[in-house]
């Protein structure tokens, strides 16, 4: 699954009311890479930058310092609509990834195209249907035969698969999952984890997912990243991982935080 | 029954501007609807549009470029509206009344004089219904099938690509923008269109009534907006063959409340008064039934 190559960030820093008395230094030299492929989640408390760190890539902020390349290519000052065509996203919130008021069917027009030059040609056809179905089918939950149901009319869980099949509708090469299963009951965060796996591995995207869900974190994806005021303060890779518990992840977690503090 | 009598006198005359309106209510529509973001340059686009339509006509370049010179007028008038709504982050209403106010001065310069008459001109109506104008009853029916043929080319627009972009970007900007498309980019194509279609109506206004004049416009923003909200109350709006007719059909319907009133005895002048109050109404009905169910809930507990 090497046709794509991945990610690559180089010491990111960005600063929030930069001069003022709030300032806060969100993050503080962020370096990482992620091959084709390869399944990464990154973990660490709130304010670690984390959230920060998927929307500097995404390009939804716009970074002070570093540099992000895409398959190389240099996207540091590109908006997040110029990098769309290599970047698919899931929300923490339900309500952002899709557009309540167009149905599943445009949703996933929409999506198809991301990234792509849109024209005068119709938006829906049939052989578009066929395809849509097949995607949405992989899920079970029935959405495949609510084509033309507005998304309004859909639960979180609903919406935040959809996200995730219009998310890897057409080949992303880079895949953010930011606690996108956070805002959901834990059944309805179960099924759409359990989704987000089977589109990972189909998609063979540099896959980026956000969680504060230990057990997640060390039973999915094959690294670990873990994040602590604004800097990657641990990188396992999936050798280190499959050893680790979540309750020595928590140990190491808070290890790792009273020794910065013993030293600082 | 006097005034009844009056009333059926009107009725082809109001169903006529109906008509000439319901491109008003159409251009009033897109950015309230569509795009959910409030726009007021109408009032200005509106006049506009019958100012460069007029001058054109009387200039002889003829009544369809005239009718295009308007149309790329009211585009660049939305478009600048959007234009400085997106990059110098003003509200989209204030930027607005912004270029409604500067195309006061603007409509003066292109007529040259505050109005502009065309009685000695060939017009629209003048050209397809003879040197009379026709008969109110014509004139509707033509303005009528214009209107429809605008109609289901906007609605074929808004099912391409490019119009379910725009849809999107109405709905959810955050998941535009993720799905690669510049939201500012169909936020000024959207306002340019609504633009078009307002100074479009102006156009066809001016030669409705064979003069333009720089005070035509006060109040056509209440009027679409009128109009839009009683043809959504009428055809409803949970599909977009429904959402871009509603307009139409509110504003027909608002001209013949209108022609009622005025047979009724009411004075032209209460007019803008009366729609405003039926506006403020229509919005305000949601939450006030709002806050009678929170009551009475609080009551019966």
């Amino acid at each position: 699954m090497n046709a794509h190559p991945g990610l690559c960030v180089r010491g990111l820093r960005k600063t929030f009311f930069g001069g003022t008395v709030q300032e806060k230094t969100v993050l503080n030299g962020v370096s990482f890479s992620l091959q084709s492929g390869e399944f990464a989640v990154l973990v660490g408390s709130n304010g670690a930058g984390k959230s920060t760190t998927i929307n500097a890539v995404a390009g939804d902020l716009l970074v002070d310092e570093g540099q992000i390349f895409i398959s190389e290519l240099n996207v540091t000052s590109l908006p997040a609509y110029k990098r769309a065509h290599a970047i698919a996203r899931v929300f923490q919130d339900p309500m952002k990834g899709t557009a309540a008021a167009l149905s599943i069917y445009e949703n996933l027009a929409l999506a198809d195209q991301r990234g792509r030059r849109r024209g005068l040609r119709l938006g829906l056809s049939k052989a578009k249907v066929d395809r849509f179905r097949a995607s949405l089918s992989v899920l079970g939950l029935g959405l495949e035969n609510r084509l033309k149901d507005h998304v309004s009319q859909l639960s979180g869980g609903q919406r935040q698969s959809l996200t995730l099949i219009m998310a890897t509708l057409n080949e992303p090469q880079i895949l953010l999952l930011d606690e996108h299963t956070a805002a959901l009951d834990p059944r309805a965060a179960e099924l759409v984890m359990k989704a987000s796996l089977e589109a990972i591995r189909r998609s063979g995207a540099a896959t980026l997912m956000v969680t504060h869900n230990m057990e997640h974190a060390v039973n999915y994806g094959d690294r670990l990243l873990m994040m602590h005021d604004g800097k990657i303060i641990f990188d396992l890779n999936s050798v280190a991982k499959a050893k680790t518990t979540a309750a020595e992840l928590v140990e190491r977690f808070h290890h790792v935080i009273s020794d910065r503090m013993m030293f600082a | 029954m006097d005034f009844l009598n009056t009333y059926f006198n009107l009725v082809p005359v109001s169903l006529a501007q109906g008509t000439v309106y319901a491109f008003v209510g159409l251009g009033v529509m897109i950015p309230f609807r569509l795009l959910m973001l409030p726009d007021l340059t109408a009032e200005g686009s509106f006049p506009f549009g019958a100012a460069v339509a007029a001058s054109a006509i009387a200039g002889g370049f003829g009544i369809l470029p005239a009718m295009l010179f308007a149309l790329l007028a009211g585009i660049l008038a939305g478009g600048l509206t959007a234009i400085i709504h997106l990059f110098f982050k003003v509200t989209s209403l204030l930027a607005g009344i912004i270029v409604l106010t500067m195309l006061f001065s603007i409509n003066i310069r292109v007529m040259g004089k505050p109005n502009t008459a065309l009685f000695s001109f060939d017009t629209l109506f003048t050209a397809l219904l003879g040197p009379a104008g026709g008969s109110p009853i014509s004139q509707f029916a033509v303005l009528f099938v214009i209107l429809c043929i605008i109609c289901f080319t906007l609605l074929w627009f808004l099912h391409t690509e490019l119009g379910l972009a725009l849809r999107a970007v109405g709905a959810n900007q955050v998941m535009a923008s993720a799905q690669g498309l510049s939201t500012s980019w169909y936020v000024i194509v959207g306002i340019a269109i609504a633009g078009g279609f307002a100074a479009t109506g102006g156009a066809i206004m001016a030669q409705y009534q064979s003069y333009a004049d720089v005070n035509m416009g006060v109040g056509v923003l209440v009027i679409g907006l009128a109009s839009t909200i009683l043809g959504e109350a009428i055809v409803g709006r949970d599909t977009l063959f429904r959402q871009i007719f509603a307009p139409v059909v509110g504003a027909i319907i608002y001209f013949q409340a209108v022609a009622l009133a005025l047979s009724l005895g009411l004075r032209p002048s209460d007019l803008k008064l009366l729609t405003a109050l039926f506006v403020l109404l229509a919005l305000g009905l949601p939450i006030l039934t709002e806050r009678i169910r929170k009551r009475r809930s609080k009551l019966s507990q």
